[in-house]
């Protein structure tokens, strides 16, 4: 090959992928060309034809099972493979067949097991003695029949078992902390079995930055879990898998059907804005919400500064995803299924007695000091005595319960794979549906695909394709599902529930606050958003092993993001049920109308390195590793809306061709990150773990000039246990590693350096008549901004002890971010404008995590319990001073990040006397009376002012715990998993938080528990509305609630079918299972599901919901 | 060579492979161009060279005035609603709580009406610092355009003066360093806008010659803008030791609008309130708002639906006879309910048993189309809605989508200045009366001799007759507010228990004197600032 013009190069990139490509194949064509020349005794055909393999490149398929207890003597020379084979398999009985490049060895004759198996279907028995590897017997180990755990004994103290089973049935010898093995029951067979000691999940290889590694040699803290422990969970997001793990808080705030709600925090809260971790999907930057659960194998978390390697994005953390790949071996199917049923976990306790409510809510006016209140006595006498008569004029509604049904998921999960040894492939088909729990306009379906393949070339080369799809198609009421949450919240028990022919009912009574023309069940059934939403990653990895050692590796990835949705709101009708009056609910200008909107997202990324390793004097392992990523994302939108159609019944834009109202908005942005990394490690004994990691990274989001920042990382790790000195025969492990390291941020928005002027319907203006465009500045900025760091340290220990029964891993960590990106906030007097972002502050977090393992058997019995506890502390080190106030929050030195920022709350005025002598906020006493809440005076100065808030509360948990247990007997398995959090507060504001907030209902809680002078410690202030008695609704600590929990996020009980059962079926495994997730919550907090977004302040998110499901899996 | 068992073509091929691997690496690494620039937005920068652009610019400065805190949406509505003549009832922007004396310095209006003049502050600081740098506009345009952001900034800057007193007085671009100034000297501020107003006085039109200009604002506005700014300075709410000079400033200022002899009243009252009347030779200064989407007020449906800026019975009993007396003193004092008033009370509100679109008015809320529950009363000027049944696509105009422009400056307005200021002076003669209230009266509607005519010389007496006419004849257009506190007679009339139609109590307002005639600079802005501190007397640390 000539040396191209490198120009032709840079310009012409897929070209040269094209010609790598085409080399290879070259090299493939010529490959199949070779003679054979082999010289061996007493070898096992799978070996010859390995060899021929490896001289040929032709490919084998056959059983292995056949072939395996046969050995055979060979030497050709030169020889074609025909003749080699020939020379092989005489006087065998197999024939072989070559298609292509492949070669298929058939069995001719009848001497495999079945027929043996055909004519002894009857029970005989099986002794047998267990030992370990230094010949001592192992009593308590059990045997049993494979897929049939009923049939089981235990050894005894001798390690000797007696079993009675059918002729030919494969027996499972297990013992916690030995690697289990398996043998045919043959007739007078007397089995003298040596167990192997496991060296357990340590030996686990796991995927780490850029690379796998023994878990053992890790010198980082990284969680690793295994998806197929979690086969029982119906996980329908693939975050949700996260629960448990330690140092990851995930707080899942809604579980709206087609979305995941799930917030992911490790190890604390590091910075001010852009807190989500890096995740990636066998190396390419991916979404974790849209990739199905069952196209997992492990996920990693990486938690200090085994991440700097991933650099700009790494401050976080990193997830890191493995999609499933196949096996060599013979196809194998599974499939996955489960069905549930679906009710909100909390739901506020509205007032649904329309008396009761007209009753309270003139007693919150003449409370809030109002003379006079909204219904009459007439009126509710009429209404008491309507409400048998006529419910569609008289109603008492609930709308909760009108508006929400029992929602439904169901989720299959099929999944093909299989291989030989060159070429394994894993295809995966999903499906998930899901019934929201509105009565209309609430569910998702998504439609899931993956695919990976895998091909030894030759070899020296390994290609490897995976296509990761997902279509997502969902279904939301028109205004939104938190606008219609806030306007179901919103409901009276006075509004009618009539509809009919598309009209609503509404209420002949006036409320204030209300345009008394609404129905919740209209907002809800009326109009919709329908999204369709496309997410597929492709990539290329290409592994070639070089000379001396090198290996290349490359990923190729393009992932694209297609994102569609329409919007559609019909005109609506409400009608007075007592007078008939209709009325238009929206405006006849802006309804109906229609919005199509539609983003595209596309992302490349290049990433390839040379790995050196190698292994001196058995004793020195050496690893260079230099490497460098490219990723580009360009993403574009266009939206287009129009109103005024004819009627309701056309829903595209065509369908009007009036265009006075249309309106085309859309836009776009471009991202770019170049990084260069390197990694250096050394190993000495498998005792002595020493890494270190650089990375440069470049970010467009940077002015030139500061698009450069620079990641290193050192870490280190002595396994205690592997010393001569240490002697245990109880700690099968021990280990201490520590890390070291600096990590990035990137989190600026595009383009935030720049001083732009900003063209926006907004800054319109009409002259004459005519709107003209406007533009404006909106923003402060400053140029000179940079990356964001995060200095992480990590102290940590693992320990195995009792035969690997017990695991322990405890962590100590560090971790301080500065030069904070945060836009800041300045006076309004700088031109209105919002504040740049600048590199200000500094946030520690510091902690420690604690995670405990054990399992063992007892006959029959076999059990596990964990345990993981996270602590982080965050503090605010250094913000230049200042007091960053926003509304309740402030960020200020010395407090964690957005702490609560809240007048002291000192219970209630109890007496006129009380009040008369009292300070109220600003002065402002005039409308105070017993029963309102007294704040507290911090300063000892003339007023209660600003200056006399405290700092209180968090918004973010300093403890986060899981537990659970899990019981296998003989065939059955029950296992309950618990997570929560502690130390964390939300302030609960909005309709139902508040009573009659603007027009809204009350809660049940009111009527029981507010103050009077009989109750003078309720929970409750004065009834008031919240409009009239603003005084008792300042921003104060008696409204802020602790929303610590603990849950139980998952309980199963699955049934393993018998092996006679299921092997009559013609299945490997079949297994049913009930489970329930968030069936059980504790929580001080009863208003909403505490795990809800804190900050949020009002409760217009979807409902947490809790589920009832049943599943199967089978694999065949 | 390395492979020692590979025949010499597979070798070379490798080597290849291997020289392909090490382009494919340095193409990467040279294609490292981190080069992003947006499509989207202008850079600072180049945005003033072109005349297109700039002229966006300008329309920018422009659309901070629809701002809700300052005259968008039904703002102008919410604050009648803090004087003694409405009733807010949901507490629009924390409106209600000014009404009530309860309001606290994070309040919404409180807030945002700040921040909101100060955007304006900010773009029309933007435009006048960079306007320069044309490339395509000429000097006339240039200068044209700076006295049209010239203009509004001395308005944003009269409105923050009006509710906040001393304010931080800012005229270079945005930039940084302005975050920490604290307030300046109000007497500073007054020299500032009026020098400003002066200036471009001479470089803005009297008129437009075309109407694609309306809305921009003339000398008329400048001159008629600093009428309101001295009138204010001269009331005793700031002229505490009643320094005549100040009212003498205050009616020149008024004096010199009246002389330019553009601008008269509009012939009938009911009708300047609609769109026919729009740009009339009445209207000095207006906020323009068109039937579009976002473009629009939401006078309409505040009035027809919300309710939320709703008469009191207090501004109804305000109304004289239409023989230009209070009800005791008039002849008609024994007229049934809302009978033989003035004139304009029939062409301002919607009361009880009148017809309003089409319906008989009930206080109960059984009209069809629009509610007067919360008074039994609403406004009907500046609605497109009287009593007419209104045209299908009408009948719900929704929020900002109301078209009619908002006077901001009207030439009634600046009659009465004068009025005013000559009285307080002891000048407000026969000649001036006959110039100022007489035709407003006459306009209104009045026939009778005793309201035409000058009432005699007595300057209390012509005092009641101005106060009444200000009061009523800007009823619904949000002077009231700072009326009753520029005359400092708030904390009598908001001191009171206001009442529904039926006389029925609402609720008791207070208004503290030592501290309700300012708003409080907002707890934010000094959270932000801590220069801005003192904040104003009665609102904590001094």
């Amino acid at each position: 090959m000539e040396k191209p013009d490198k120009k032709t190069i840079l310009m012409k990139f897929n070209l040269i992928i094209c010609l790598l490509l085409s080399a290879f194949m070259q090299v493939n064509a010529e490959i199949y060309a070779q003679k054979v020349t082999l010289n061996a005794q007493d070898v096992s055909m799978e070996d010859v034809f390995e060899a021929i393999k490896k001289q040929t490149g032709y490919v084998f398929f056959y059983n292995s099972e056949q072939l395996k207890d046969i050995r055979v003597d060979v030497q050709v020379t030169n020889s074609s493979v025909k003749e080699t084979l020939e020379k092989c398999l005489k006087d065998l009985p197999f024939s072989y067949k070559i298609i292509e490049n492949n070669i298929v060895i058939k069995s001719e004759g009848k001497m495999a097991k079945t027929s043996r198996r055909g004519s002894s279907q009857e029970n005989i028995v099986v002794n047998g003695v267990i030992r370990d590897t230094d010949g001592n017997p192992l009593p308590g180990a059990t045997v049993h029949v494979k897929n049939d755990r009923l049939k089981s004994v235990t050894t005894n103290v001798e390690g000797y078992f007696s079993i009675q089973v059918v002729e030919g049935s494969t027996l499972v010898i297990s013992f916690i902390g030995f690697e289990p093995q398996e043998v045919i029951a043959k007739r007078d067979a007397q089995f003298n079995i040596v167990l192997k000691e496991s060296e357990s999940e340590l030996d686990e290889v796991v995927v780490v930055g850029y690379r796998t590694q023994r878990k053992e040699t890790l010198t980082g803290a990284v969680s690793t879990i295994d998806m197929s422990s979690k086969e029982t969970e119906t996980i329908t997001h693939a975050s949700q898998a996260l629960y448990g793990t330690t140092g990851v808080w995930l707080n899942q705030a809604g579980s709206k059907p087609g979305s995941d709600g799930a917030v992911i925090r490790i190890r604390g809260v590091n910075t001010l804005s852009g807190n989500n971790p890096l995740v990636l999907l066998d190396g390419v930057e991916y979404s974790m919400s849209e990739i199905d659960p069952a196209d997992i194998e492990t996920i990693t978390v990486l938690k200090d500064a085994s991440a700097a390697i991933y650099g700009s994005k790494s401050s976080n953390g990193v997830i890191l995803l493995t999609s499933k790949k196949g096996k060599a071996g013979k196809p194998r199917i599974e499939y996955r299924s489960h069905v549930g049923l679906q009710n909100a976990t909390y739901l506020p306790d509205v007032v649904d007695d329309p008396i009761l409510y007209m009753q309270m809510r003139n007693r919150a006016e003449f409370n809030s000091g109002k003379l006079t209140g909204t219904y009459s006595q007439e009126q509710i006498d009429e209404y008491r005595a309507g409400m048998s008569i006529d419910p569609s004029v008289y109603p008492a509604s609930n709308w909760f319960d009108i508006t929400m049904k029992q929602g439904m998921v169901q989720q299959h999960n099929a999944r093909v794979s299989g291989g030989s040894e060159n070429i394994t492939y894993s295809i995966g088909l999903g499906y998930m549906d899901q019934q929201g729990i509105l009565i209309t306009n609430d569910d998702a379906q998504r439609y899931s695909f993956n695919m990976k393949l895998s091909a030894d070339v030759t070899p020296r080369l390994k290609v490897s394709a995976g296509l990761t799809g997902n279509v997502r198609t969902y279904d939301e009421v028109g205004y939104g599902t938190s606008t219609v949450m806030g306007v179901i919240m919103r409901g009276l028990p006075i509004m009618s529930d009539y509809h009919r022919n598309n009209v609503y009912g509404s209420t002949w009574l006036y409320t204030p606050g209300r345009n008394n023309i609404e129905n919740p069940r209209m907002e809800t059934e009326q109009g919709f958003t329908k999204r369709d939403y496309q997410e597929f990653l492709s990539s290329l990895t290409l592994d070639y092993k070089l000379p001396f050692d090198i290996k290349y590796n490359g990923v190729f990835g393009y992932r694209k993001i297609d994102h569609w949705s329409k919007d559609f709101i019909p005109l609506m009708y409400t009608v007075n049920p007592k007078t008939g009056d209709q009325k238009v609910f929206n405006s006849t200008a802006t309804s109906p109308r229609v919005k199509d909107w539609d983003a595209y997202n596309k992302q490349y990324s290049i990433s390839h390195r040379l790995v050196w390793e190698k292994l001196f004097s058995d004793k020195h392992l050496a690893h260079v590793m230099f490497g460098q990523d490219y990723q580009v994302n360009d993403n574009r939108s266009f939206q287009a809306y129009n109103a005024g159609f004819y009627d309701n019944s056309l829903q595209e834009l065509n369908a009007l061709k009036d265009q006075t109202n249309a309106q085309a908005t859309g836009g776009s942005s471009l991202d770019k990150l170049a990084s260069f990394y390197s990694r250096l490690a050394y190993t000495f004994d498998d005792k002595y773990l020493f890494e270190s990691t650089f990375r440069v990274d470049g970010s467009s989001r940077f002015a030139p000039g500061n698009e450069w920042g620079f990641f290193p990382s050192i870490s280190a790790g002595w396994l205690i246990s592997e010393e001569d000195f240490f002697e245990s025969n109880q700690i099968n492990l021990l280990k201490v590693r520590g890390s070291v390291g600096k990590l990035g941020n990137q989190a600026v928005s595009i383009g935030s350096y720049n001083s732009e002027v900003v063209i926006n319907t907004g800054y319109n203006y009409s002259f004459g008549g005519t709107q003209t465009g406007g533009a404006a500045v909106s923003a402060l900025n400053y140029r000179d901004i940079k990356w964001e760091s995060t200095l992480s340290y990590n102290i940590g220990i693992d320990l195995q002890a009792f035969n690997n029964k017990l695991s322990v891993t405890g962590d100590y960590f560090y971790k301080r971010t500065f030069d904070i990106l945060r836009s800041v906030g300045i006076p309004s007097q700088v031109g209105g404008l919002t504040g740049p972002t600048l590199n200000l502050g500094t946030v520690d977090n510091k902690g420690y995590e604690f995670g405990v393992n054990y399992r063992d058997q007892i006959g029959a019995f076999d059990y596990g319990v964990n345990a993981s506890l996270t602590y982080v502390k965050n503090e605010v080190v250094d913000i230049k001073g200042e007091e960053r106030i926003s509304g309740r929050y402030i960020i200020k030195e010395g407090y964690p990040i957005n702490s609560y920022y809240l007048y002291e709350s000192l219970g209630y005025y109890q007496s006129q006397d009380e009040i008369r002598d009292a300070q109220a906020v600003y002065g402002t006493r005039t409308k105070i009376r017993p029963g309102y809440i007294k704040y507290a005076n911090q300063n000892d100065d003339a007023y209660i002012d600003d200056q006399d808030r405290i700092i209180t509360g968090s918004t973010i948990p300093a403890y986060t715990f899981g537990f659970g247990a899990n019981v296998g007997y003989k065939n059955f398995i029950v296992e309950a998993q618990f997570q929560g959090v502690s130390d964390v507060d939300v302030y609960p504001t909005g309709n139902v938080a508040f009573p009659f907030n603007n027009g809204a209902g009350v809660t049940y809680e009111w009527a029981r528990d507010s103050w009077s002078e009989t109750n003078p410690n309720s929970a409750y202030p004065l009834l008031t509305t919240y409009t009239d008695g603003g005084e008792n609704f300042i921003n104060s600590t008696h409204w802020l609630q602790d929303a610590s929990y603990i849950r139980m996020k998952n309980i199963q009980l699955g049934y393993v079918f018998p092996a006679s059962i299921a092997n009559k079926m013609n299945i490997d495994r079949l297994m049913i299972y009930v489970s329930g997730q968030n069936l059980l919550t504790i929580s001080k907090f009863k208003l909403w599901d505490p795990e809800m977004t804190v900050t949020r302040g009002d409760l217009y998110e979807y409902p947490n919901l809790k589920t009832f499901s049943f599943g199967l899996n089978v694999s065949f | 060579m390395f492979l020692s068992k590979t025949i010499k073509d597979k070798q070379m091929k490798t080597t290849n492979i291997y020289i392909t691997l090490i382009f494919l690496s340095s193409l990467v690494f040279s294609s490292c161009d981190l080069e992003v620039s947006p499509t989207d937005t202008y850079d600072q920068e180049t945005f003033w060279y072109g005349s297109k652009t700039a002229q966006a610019g300008l329309t920018g400065c422009y659309a901070a005035l629809r701002s809700q805190y300052l005259y968008g949406n039904a703002s102008v509505l919410w604050e009648e609603a803090a004087s003694p003549n409405a009733f807010n009832y949901d507490n629009r922007l924390g409106w209600n709580s000014i009404a009530l004396g309860t309001h606290t310095s994070d309040l919404s209006i409180i807030t945002n009406r700040w921040s909101a003049a100060y955007t304006g502050i900010g773009r029309c600081n933007l435009l006048i610092d960079n306007i320069d740098k044309s490339k395509e506009l000429s000097q006339i345009e240039i200068q044209q355009m700076k006295a049209e952001a010239r203009f509004l900034r001395a308005l944003f800057y009269q409105i923050l003066i009006t509710y906040y007193d001393k304010v931080p007085l800012i005229v270079e671009a945005p930039n940084i360093d302005q975050g920490t100034l604290g307030r300046t000297d109000r007497t500073e501020i007054v020299d500032f806008i009026v020098s400003e107003l002066d200036e471009i006085a001479n470089v803005l039109p009297l008129r437009y010659t075309s109407s694609a200009s309306n809305g921009r604002p003339t000398r008329g506005a400048a001159m008629a803008l600093k009428a309101r700014l001295l009138n204010f300075e001269a009331s005793p709410l700031v002229n505490t030791t009643n320094d005549r000079s100040k009212w003498e400033a205050a009616a020149n200022a008024a004096e010199a609008v009246i002389n330019l002899g553009v601008y008269q009243l509009y012939p009938t009252y009911r009708s300047l309130f609609t769109a026919s009347a729009e740009n009339s030779a009445e209207s000095i200064f207006d906020i323009q708002f068109i039937p579009e989407v976002g473009m629009g007020s939401s006078f309409d449906v505040t009035l027809r639906q919300y309710n939320n800026s709703a008469p009191l019975q207090g501004l109804v009993d305000a109304y004289w006879m239409m023989d230009g007396k209070p009800r005791s003193q008039s002849a008609y004092q024994n007229s049934a309910n809302y009978e033989n008033l003035d004139p304009r009370f029939k062409q301002t509100i919607v009361y009880p048993g009148s017809v309003f679109m089409g319906e008989t008015v009930r206080v109960d809320g059984t009209n069809v189309n629009f509610k007067v529950i919360q008074t039994g009363y609403t406004y009907k000027k500046y609605s497109i809605y009287d009593s007419e049944v209104p045209a299908a696509n009408d009948v719900s105009v929704g929020d900002n989508f109301s078209g009619i422009n908002y006077m901001v400056l009207r030439y009634a307005d600046v009659l009465l200045m004068y009025a005013e200021a000559k009285n307080e002076m002891g000048e407000l003669t026969e000649t001036s009366w006959n110039a100022t209230v007489r035709p407003i009266r006459q306009r209104a509607g009045f026939s009778a001799a005793s309201a035409l005519n000058y009432p005699g010389s007595n300057a209390d007496l012509l005092s009641d007759h101005i106060r009444y006419e200000r009061r009523i004849e800007f009823a619904g257009e949000g002077y009231y507010y700072n009326d009753v506190r520029r005359w400092k007679t708030a904390e009598n009339e908001l001191n009171k228990t206001v009442r529904k139609s039926d006389g029925s109590a609402i609720i008791t307002r207070t208004f503290n004197k030592d501290r309700d005639y300012w708003w409080p600079v907002p707890s934010s802005q000094l959270e932000q600032n801590p220069a801005l501190r003192p904040n104003n007397p009665g609102w904590g640390n001094e």
